[in-house]
């Protein structure tokens, strides 16, 4: 606002001297005999104001109009992009079917023949059930795109889910994760001056998205590493914040760790299908809220979700 | 006896290694490419069993389940969704689906639904699917509606434990595993699911007054999941 309201009076500042100056040489010498000083600031305030207040307008409009088209952009790249996943799914789905038929067909001749006669077995049966580890895994990759595109669209429950139960209930689940022994593993939930609220909301859906960001911790994580799990409220949002001392991601990574099927080149090792954080973020969008996370490598990483707390005071 | 099964399908690199495999397993098997083709194989050979896949030209699988209880034709149905879309779960059921399926699916799972389908049927059991009501002790359910009335009130369940009771009650007498519901329902396959099956089925009890000592409605069938107990029938 500032560089423009002087921008507005620099602009307004020739106008004025001319339209002054006009007034002066057009009047006779009687007119500018009688013309004050007052008179003339008068005016040339007057016309300032009127200048400004043009020179705004103008820029507001522009603003408006820059920022319409920006949402409708925005707007159309994410039904365009959940179209695609749409799409890709569909399109997918029938040709794995297939496959899918033909390698359960195929085994079940073979398990048949080697009960009667051991005979047709030509070609490789391991050959078989490689391909098959890969078309599960191809399907298991639709699924969970399909689940993300699903978790955008579909009608969300909204009954009244109590937070506290919630992440309580999430952290018992984590405690029985295989590698949640090794870890040393904290919930802080706030119980004065009083609990975490109760939010209208979908109770799977959030159980799945706060599981996700738990399961990640330990996953990226090593043995007698910490995570932390702090819940907090704050001028009607509460706050989630799952932390760890894990192996943290790279600056050029974090940006990117909210996308489908993004896996950084340094955890390819790691198990997964890529699509536990999108799978997140939706749900928390879903729910109004946001996502965020921040990384230092070798240290660990911070990932905070951000609920609005909305009706359902039960 | 051997059982005749119609399988339904546009892509027939499906439908060859489905029918073969059910074949194999015991079964007789004709195709049909589309959903006007469907029609006329169901009265031309009286299946046993319809397999029945949505994505067809012509005439998609949906509309020819719903002109086949249009007709008062309770012929088992099994319908391959698409995956993941909650809204057509709740509508294969209330448009008369016996079980469904989401594609890619295993062909062992496609097995186990038809014979419990058929177990179903040659039991004399009535089938359920062609009625909009079902009944099972004060219990009513509107399957269409989605709405469920237990001792003439209406009960008020969030919409995953309606479309969980209604399956359960499709399939009374059949244990159900814990993944089957949580796809049939949820459409997810999620570790962390299963506890919403347990947490659904704990509103569902609760609804329903039930003594966990002794339940009337939903059993749980230990280490494999739940299972619906009371008698089912169709309410006119």
């Amino acid at each position: 606002m500032k560089p423009l309201v002087q921008r507005g009076l620099l602009s307004s500042l020739p106008l004025i001297i001319a339209g002054g100056a006009a007034y002066l040489l057009r009047s006779d010498q009687r007119l500018l005999i009688e013309t004050t000083l007052s008179d003339t600031l008068l005016f040339a305030g007057g016309l300032l104001t009127v200048v400004a207040w043009l020179l705004t307008w103008v820029w507001w409009r522009g603003v408006r109009i820059t920022e319409k088209r920006n949402a409708a952009l925005l707007e159309e790249s994410i039904v365009n992009h959940r179209r695609f996943l749409q799409r890709l799914d569909h399109e997918l789905k029938n040709p794995l079917m297939a496959i899918r038929a033909v390698i359960d067909n195929e085994q079940f001749k073979r398990s048949l023949a080697s009960e009667l006669d051991p005979l047709p077995v030509n070609g490789d049966a391991a050959a078989l059930d490689r391909v098959n580890a890969q078309v599960t895994r191809l399907s298991q990759i639709v699924t969970d795109l399909r689940k993300v595109s699903d978790a955008e669209t579909v009608p969300i429950e909204t009954a009244p889910v109590d937070l506290n139960l919630l992440l309580s209930d999430t952290f018992v689940l984590l405690q029985e994760h295989p590698d949640a022994a090794a870890r040393q593993l904290r919930l802080t939930i706030p119980q004065a001056p009083w609990p975490l609220p109760t939010i209208a909301g979908d109770w799977d859906l959030l159980y799945l998205a706060f599981y996700n960001l738990l399961e990640n911790a330990i996953k990226y994580s090593s043995d007698g590493d910490s995570i932390e799990v702090r819940a907090r409220e704050e001028k009607n949002r509460v706050i989630i914040e799952v932390a760890d001392t894990g192996a943290g991601i790279t600056a050029d990574d974090l940006p990117h760790i909210w996308e489908e099927l993004y896996r950084a080149n340094r955890t390819r090792s790691v198990g997964g299908s890529g699509l536990g954080l999108a799978l997140t973020r939706a749900v928390i969008q879903r729910h109004g809220g946001v996502v965020a996370a921040d990384s230092r490598l070798e240290q660990g990483t911070v990932i905070q979700v951000e609920l609005p707390v909305t009706g359902a005071q039960d | 006896m051997q059982n005749h099964l119609l399988v339904v399908d546009d892509e027939l690199d499906i439908v060859k290694p489905v029918a073969a495999f059910l074949e194999r397993a015991g079964f007789r098997v004709t195709t049909a490419g589309d959903g006007i083709e469907a029609q006329e194989k169901i009265a031309e050979i009286g299946p046993d069993l319809v397999i029945l896949d949505v994505d067809m030209p012509r005439m998609n699988g949906r509309a020819v389940l719903r002109s086949l209880r249009g007709e008062g034709n309770d012929i088992p149905v099994i319908l391959l969704t698409k995956y993941g879309e909650a809204s057509e779960r709740a509508q294969a059921i209330g448009e008369g689906a016996d079980d469904y399926l989401n594609k890619p699916f295993e062909l062992i799972e496609l097995e186990a639904r038809i014979r419990a389908i058929l177990r179903r049927v040659q039991k004399g059991m009535p089938s359920l699917t062609a009625a909009q009501k079902l009944t099972s002790y004060g219990l009513v359910v509107d399957r269409v509606t989605q709405r469920i009335y237990h001792d003439g009130q209406e009960l008020t369940l969030t919409p995953r434990a309606a479309t969980l009771l209604i399956y359960l009650m499709m399939h009374p007498d059949e244990p159900l595993t814990r993944d089957r519901l949580l796809d049939a329902v949820w459409g997810w396959d999620y570790a962390t699911g299963l506890r919403a099956v347990d947490q659904r089925i704990l509103e569902l009890r609760r609804v329903l007054d039930e003594d966990s000592s002794a339940p009337r409605f939903i059993e749980t069938v230990s280490g494999v999941g739940y299972r619906y107990i009371a008698p089912v029938s169709a309410k006119q």
